[in-house]
């Protein structure tokens, strides 16, 4: 095993950067929530202060629930946002290949979804099968339109699979999102990604009000630290995602960077703005939603890049 | 050393075993059969080594082995051996003496299939086998045994009738010929031979379950004995219908890409519809019996798509889903065996009683539902792209109509995952019901058969190219002609595996150093939760039951109107029922349909 690997996964862009990062960007949507709701918010450190608070806490474990299973499901869910994260980053920051393509990363995405509802549902507690039964619809919702969000650059790409050839096909040929095709698909990648991370208004499994958290009900201590680092983790994963996709990759060099940063900040303020004016809806209206139209755009946008728009 | 394999051998031991299985007591049964087994899959071990001593009758070969034969065969072997780990203990005293005979005979009518080069023999040992799966649903113990046994007799001898006029109408496209069935390449041209590539078709898509011929297959896993569910439907079956669609769209025939893609349209409506319907179902045996139709569509996109990649896939996806799903049918078997009902409304909870039936079954479950890095996900991704390779070189509507199918593939594996997680939920996870509070963990021979399934999937996904595919299956497609397929993308197993581990290991530290333990029962409202709050899990997708286009769908299907066997009985009885109204016994119109009938002949003469 190549020493490279190790550093790419444990150091940048994996581990310790994703994780940096996603609680910082977690920050900005706190901040920004709040001002939408005329509040101060929180200081710049609280999630990290949040995280290494819970670290400190008991874990009250379910007695008659399956424990390892219990316990297992948040590092599992960590493991693979982690290899997910390292995976897209390797390919925008150093052009290469992780062992991953892009099917690779749109079935190790339902990983996380998965564990959820192992988790959850391990612990026998109602609300939490409930959530669980709810989380597993919404990725069914969702994920009809995000394969066909995905396929669209694949198209584009001529049919190239892996990360590095679609990036090395968007630097010759311009970003996809310059095409109507891509344009398209790059919205309704936005809706889909809203709901991978269960932001509102499709905060349908956890439900504070009317499911206590639904899947995360039971959890505490350093387990649900770690719940909490994965969802702040997803805020870079999918928008990176959707950047290598649709928005050609990071350019490193000079005004690049700028660049760089504004178009992921593009996307998580769209997704924050998103979240902060809509309720959250039921989740059959989720399911119509997504099956019936934005699935229906993604094919439109499908048909136009078959078609070379 | 070389070693001659007399080939008759293969086929005449499991039924002389067989045969004296009818004299023995039943553990005498057990042992002979064990060790004939074991003496079957050493002589599969030579076959790869040594050389096949054909079999010769009256100057014709009957029995010959080329690549794709042996590696079925292969399988035939390995999975006859794991099963019947399983059915060394636990078999219902009433039918174990008529199981222990039937399953010796299977595995010699299916051996005696993947052998045959002569079409007779071909067609004998296919109809025997199909007599075969009838016999072992008669073994059932529901109350719907007659009913199922009956529609799948129909089903499958009616794709066997399909199989003679195909195989007829080949001996008349190739009529100076002998009857092998070895590298005859019919150009698909005339009327005739379309017509018997579409008989040949139909009989192998009845035999694997492929739509729409698909519908004895979940009834036969509600009424048939588990472990026969997981013998024929799971594993045999799927083997001779797939060998026979391989053998049809690589050397009976030359396609052409549109006839590639019909295949493939069929391909994804078997996987969309069989796990639309496996969603909602209340019957754990129901709901693994539709998947084991839905992963056909897999198979079928996969080896009637014409490239060396999806071909390759498409045999892997085969033999990964006779692993997966025979050890998915056999922890269900555990778990009914302990519990006595597999209704997934009367489960739940089970996992911390059955903790190594549970591993099993999640492990089966993950792998058929393409979750990397199990087996399952492979073939599948070796298959996407391989129709993604073909999509490059079509048409603009062809590439839409392809990436459309692709789709629905995909996320055919989506739903696939959701109804496993019900399954998985259903039965191990959720709130135990009191009454199984004294289940025990299963027997350690159906340990040791899951166990052994379950090694397989992780061994298959995680050295997929270096066992699995260079050792058996790209063998195969190179000598049907294919070039060695060569992967778009971009996935190595191993790494992600090692590099899974090690984030796991750096998060559980974590963990390890922090934690800090305090066990306590589950709270509603502040009261500890009662039994009666629990979700079964069958509930889960009601709301995709009820939404609006998919209501009528599934009501429609709830109805049978998209049974093949339910149409066609309905159509034979309104028939025979306008015959019967016209025959109401009064003499006067019986001489009315005499004097009509002299009058057409008459006319008619003329």
């Amino acid at each position: 095993m190549n020493i490279e690997y190790v550093f790419f996964l444990l150091i940048f862009p994996g581990l310790l950067f994703t994780g940096i990062l996603g609680l910082t960007v977690g920050w900005v949507d706190r901040k920004v929530s709040a001002r939408f709701q005329f509040r101060v918010g929180p200081p710049f450190l609280q999630n990290f202060n949040d995280f290494f608070k819970l670290l400190g806490k008991e874990t009250i474990i379910v007695k008659e629930g399956v424990h390892s299973l219990f316990i297992a499901a948040p590092f599992i869910a960590f493991a693979v946002i982690v290899l997910i994260s390292t995976m897209i980053g390797v390919a925008l920051f150093f052009n290469k290949g992780f062992g991953g393509d892009l099917f690779v990363i749109m079935y190790l995405l339902m990983v996380y979804s998965v564990m959820i509802i192992l988790g959850g549902s391990s612990t026998g507690n109602v609300y939490s099968s409930i959530g669980a039964a709810r989380e597993m619809k919404l990725l069914l919702a969702d994920e009809l339109a995000f394969i066909f969000v995905c396929m669209v650059p694949v198209v584009k790409a001529d049919y190239q699979l892996s990360l590095e050839q679609i990036l090395n096909w968007q630097s010759i040929e311009g970003a996809f999102i310059g095409s109507v095709s891509g344009v398209i698909a790059f919205i309704v990648g936005i809706l889909c990604i809203q709901a991978k991370m269960t932001l509102p208004p499709f905060h349908i499994p956890e439900a504070e009000t009317e499911l206590v958290e639904g899947p995360f009900m039971e959890y505490s201590g350093p387990p649900l630290a770690f719940w909490k680092l994965n969802h702040f983790m997803l805020y870079v994963v999918l928008p990176f995602l959707l950047v290598l996709l649709f928005l050609g990759g990071f350019n490193l060099h000079g005004l690049g960077i700028l660049w760089a940063v504004l178009k992921y900040f593009l996307i998580v303020v769209v997704m924050i703005i998103i979240k902060n004016t809509n309720p959250r809806i039921r989740i059959d209206t989720a399911l119509n939603f997504f099956w019936k139209y934005a699935a229906l755009l993604g094919f439109i946008a499908l048909i136009l890049a078959v078609l070379g728009v | 050393m070389e070693v001659n394999v007399v080939l008759i051998y293969l086929a005449a031991i499991p039924f002389v075993i067989a045969l004296l299985n009818i004299l023995l007591p039943p553990v005498m049964q057990k042992i002979l059969t064990l060790l004939g087994l074991i003496y079957l899959l050493r002589l599969t071990v030579l076959l790869y080594s040594g050389v096949a001593e054909n079999f010769i009758l009256f100057g014709e070969t009957v029995f010959s082995v080329d690549r794709l034969g042996l590696f079925v065969f292969t399988f035939i072997q390995v999975l006859s051996f794991i099963i019947f780990i399983f059915s060394l203990q636990g078999l219902d005293k009433r039918i174990e003496k008529k199981f222990l005979i039937l399953y010796p005979m299977t595995v010699s009518f299916c051996n005696g299939v993947v052998l045959s080069e002569h079409v007779f023999s071909f067609l004998i040992f296919w109809g025997l086998s199909g007599l075969a799966l009838y016999l072992f649903c008669m073994l059932g113990l529901t109350k719907g045994t007659p009913q199922t046994a009956k529609k799948t007799f129909i089903l499958i001898g009616g794709s066997d009738a399909f199989l003679i006029l195909g195989m007829v109408s080949i001996w008349f496209l190739k009529p100076g010929s002998s009857w092998s069935l070895i590298d005859l390449h019919i150009p698909l041209t005339g009327e005739l031979s379309v017509v018997a590539f579409i008989c040949l078709v139909i009989a192998a898509f009845a035999k694997a379950g492929g739509f729409p011929f698909h519908t004895w297959v979940p009834d036969f896993s509600q009424d048939a004995p588990i472990e026969s569910a997981a013998f024929l439907p799971a594993s045999l079956d799927k083997l001779l219908g797939i060998y026979l669609l391989a053998r049809i769209m690589t050397q009976l025939f030359e396609v052409t890409v549109t006839v590639n893609l019909v295949i493939i349209t069929l391909g994804a409506m078997t996987v969309i519809f069989a796990v639309m319907m496996a969603m909602i179902q209340h019957s754990g045996r129901k709901l693994l019996g539709y998947h084991a139709v839905s992963q056909v569509g897999y198979m079928i996109m996969g080896v009637g798509s014409g490239g060396a990649l999806a071909f390759a896939g498409g045999l892997f996806h085969m033999i990964n889903h006779t692993i997966y799903k025979s050890n998915l049918f056999l922890t269900l078997g555990s778990v009914e065996k302990q519990t006595g009902t597999s209704d997934l409304e009367n489960l739940g909870g089970l996992g911390k009683k059955m903790p190594v039936t549970f591993i099993m079954a999640m492990i089966g479950a993950f792998a058929i539902s393409g979750i990397p890095p199990f087996n399952g996900f492979f073939s599948k991704w070796m298959i996407y792209q391989g129709l993604l390779e073909l999509a490059g070189s079509m048409s603009k509507v062809q590439q839409v109509w392809l990436l459309v199918c692709l789709i629905l593939a995909v996320f055919g594996s989506a739903l696939t995952l959701a109804s496993f997680l019900k399954f998985l939920h259903s039965i191990y996870l959720g709130k135990r019901p009191a009454k199984y509070d004294h289940i025990k963990e299963t027997k350690p021979n159906q340990w040791l058969s899951t166990g052994l399934l379950s090694a397989l999937c992780v061994v298959f996904g995680l050295f997929a190219v270096s066992i699995p595919l260079k050792r058996l299956i790209y063998p195969v497609t190179m000598e049907l002609g294919y070039p060695l397929p060569d992967f778009l993308g971009d996935y190595n197993p191993q790494l992600l595996f090692l590099m899974f581990a090690l984030a796991f290991i750096a998060g559980f530290i974590i963990y390890l150093f922090t934690k800090n333990v305090r066990y306590d029962q589950n709270y509603l409202g502040g009261m500890p939760a009662l039994e009666k709050y629990r979700v079964a899990g069958t509930e889960f997708y009601n709301e995709i039951r009820n939404m609006k286009p998919l209501k009528a769908i599934f009501d429609a299907a709830g109805k049978k109107y998209f049974d093949i066997y339910d149409l066609g009985t309905r159509f034979t009885f309104s028939v025979s029922g306008l015959f019967q109204r016209g025959h109401p016994g009064q003499l006067q119109l019986y001489l009315l349909y005499i004097m009509a009938g002299v009058l057409i002949f008459i006319l008619l003469v003329h």
